[in-house]
């Protein structure tokens, strides 16, 4: 199978001094997309008005038919908190490394910084998406949050330090731990969505929403992955050593963060 | 003391309940005839329980409790799993939880309670807890009330940098507020939460209590603060109840008073921890930046 970042460079072979204009603008967050709408503010439908009890109103439109949602099962619980835990904790991770590994690589090839900014930018995001999450859904957040940033603080100065290889090659790694991760999430919760569907039930907006989400962060992820490879994550020396070490540790966090 | 001594309270029930499975009424249908719909509404309805169970016995103060005791992950359109107790726990501890204020967390009251609600006195052995299970009532109607009293509090959606913690010390309050009733049966009930075997879920209990008044304040962290704050309100909260079952003033004055002392310790401490934490990572930082402006390759 190949792999996403080979597909994507075949199909844009432009140079690397190209990409760091923000070609990628066209998939950042979704709400930029809002700005584009061709329907005018006026065209709008305005909100019918406050206590509108008048017969006029009421006939024509029908209000929502309420969902047939079914109960979550404990596993089901179990397996959306330690998600949202999980991914809160890999965001912190990936924030926390970017911060890092920022200064010592960007004092070395002052042309990396645009591409640091970026990426640290879409991670803070993701961060601040899942921080909101687990506030929505009362999840805790990991026991372990110190000692996670202090490990990813130390993994990405200590690459950094290693080189500019060294440092795409931890990204390299950690983002595909990470998209194989979100992948695994975004597969689970469609087996619960077909199984509901599958009785009859409805499937709230809720999980739609969640999906929608996962999906959109795991790309962003795996575009990481791309720019990594693309500066030569592949170069560093025991390439071997550093990226099946880093996601060695990964899957290590990972499960623990799931239990603790 | 007001309440009237233990023991001759429990020496009264039992006899009460010899009594009953001594008659040879007792063993005929009166019980089973209010028994079956309530069993028929147990077999078909397990989510729904505070819509479907037969509330015919028993003007409903407060609801019965839906959620279960440990709820990791809260959804907001899924309909919410059934609650700790099962609708026959839920109709015996609702008119027994009644009995309270004048029988205390005993047997007597959940044999008076059994009785109110059309069952035979011994039927209280089928709470699997006993009067444990009363106490935890208590405190599971208690907190399920607190999202609507908040609701009342807090309804104009006031924003400000002390918002939260004035809400956290008037849910606090408010849950206090809640215990006036059986305060002087409170000591009681401490005393049956801490026995052992019970231990882990009255510890549990108070944990969700913190998690639901920072919830309910508008406490959005999902920090190491999460942890820490929890446990500083149940610590408070805990001693403030204690402090409240010994307090004669009027309203609870004196527990108000105690309450906003230790939130405003536990505050102070909060700020200077986050201070020191400041302090130190701007120190670190500059010192690294110093050594990286003289040339060091960090």
């Amino acid at each position: 199978m190949a792999t996403p970042h080979a597909i994507l460079r075949a199909a844009n072979p432009t140079t690397p001094a190209a990409r760091l204009v923000p070609r990628h603008v066209s998939i950042l967050l979704p709400c930029s997309r809002r700005h584009l709408s061709s329907t005018s503010r006026a065209a709008a439908t305005p909100a019918p008005p406050n206590g509108g009890t008048s017969a006029d109103n009421g006939t024509t439109t029908t209000p929502p038919k309420p969902k047939n949602l079914k109960p979550l099962t404990p596993s089901q619980i179990d397996f959306l908190s330690s998600a949202l835990r999980v991914n809160q904790a890999g965001e912190l991770a990936a924030t926390l490394i970017y911060t890092a590994q920022t200064p010592p690589v960007v004092r070395r090839e002052p042309h990396l910084r645009p591409l640091m900014a970026h990426m640290y930018e879409q991670e803070a995001a993701h961060l601040s998406t899942f921080n909101a999450l687990l506030a929505r859904h009362r999840v805790r957040p990991t026991a372990l949050y110190p000692l996670w940033s202090v490990l990813a603080a130390g993994l990405g100065w200590s690459t950094a330090v290693l080189g500019r290889e060294a440092a795409m090659a931890c990204t390299e790694a950690v983002e595909t731990e990470i998209g194989g991760h979100y992948n695994g999430q975004i597969r689970q919760l469609l087996e619960m969505v077909a199984g509901w569907e599958a009785e009859g039930y409805d499937v709230g907006d809720e999980f739609r929403e969640l999906i929608r989400t996962l999906r959109r962060i795991r790309d962003e992820e795996l575009e990481h992955l791309d720019h990594a490879v693309e500066h030569d994550a592949q170069k560093a020396e025991p390439h071997w050593l550093l990226t099946g070490a880093i996601r060695a540790g990964c899957r290590g966090a990972i499960w623990v963060s799931e239990k603790v | 003391m007001p309440s009237p001594p233990a023991a001759s309270r429990s020496a009264g029930a039992a006899a009460a309940v010899a009594r009953r499975i001594l008659h040879p009424s007792s063993l005929l249908p009166p019980g089973t005839t209010s028994l079956k719909p309530c069993l028929r509404a147990a077999t078909t309805t397990t989510t729904h329980a505070h819509t479907t169970t037969p509330r015919h016995h028993l003007p409903a103060s407060l609801p019965i409790p839906t959620r279960t005791s440990s709820r990791p992950y809260h959804s907001y359109s899924h309909p919410p799993p059934p609650g700790p107790f099962t609708p026959t726990e839920s109709l015996l501890l609702a008119a027994a939880y009644r009995h309270v204020p004048t029988h205390g967390f005993s047997a007597s009251a959940l044999a008076l309670g059994a009785r109110d609600a059309g069952y035979l006195d011994i039927s209280p052995t089928i709470v699997p807890d006993g009067v444990f299970s009363l106490v935890q009532w208590h405190l599971v109607t208690q907190r399920e009330a607190l999202a609507a009293r908040s609701v009342a509090l807090f309804g104009d959606g006031q924003k400000g940098p002390n918002v939260v913690a004035s809400r956290v010390e008037a849910l606090a309050w408010e849950r206090l507020l809640g215990n006036a009733e059986v305060v002087w049966q409170w000591q009681e009930a401490l005393a049956i939460m801490a026995q052992p075997s019970y231990v882990p879920a009255s510890v549990k209990e108070l944990a969700m209590l913190a998690d639901e008044i920072w919830f309910l304040a508008g406490d959005v962290a999902v920090d190491p603060t999460w942890y820490t704050k929890r446990a500083s309100l149940s610590a408070i909260y805990a001693a403030a109840e204690l402090f409240m079952t010994n307090d004669r003033s009027l309203g609870f004055r004196d527990t108000q008073e105690f309450l906003r002392r230790r939130l405003q310790e536990a505050s102070e401490m909060g700020n200077v921890a986050r201070s020191v934490r400041e302090w130190l990572s701007f120190t670190a930082s500059a010192g690294i930046n110093v050594l990286r402006s003289k040339g060091v390759q960090i």
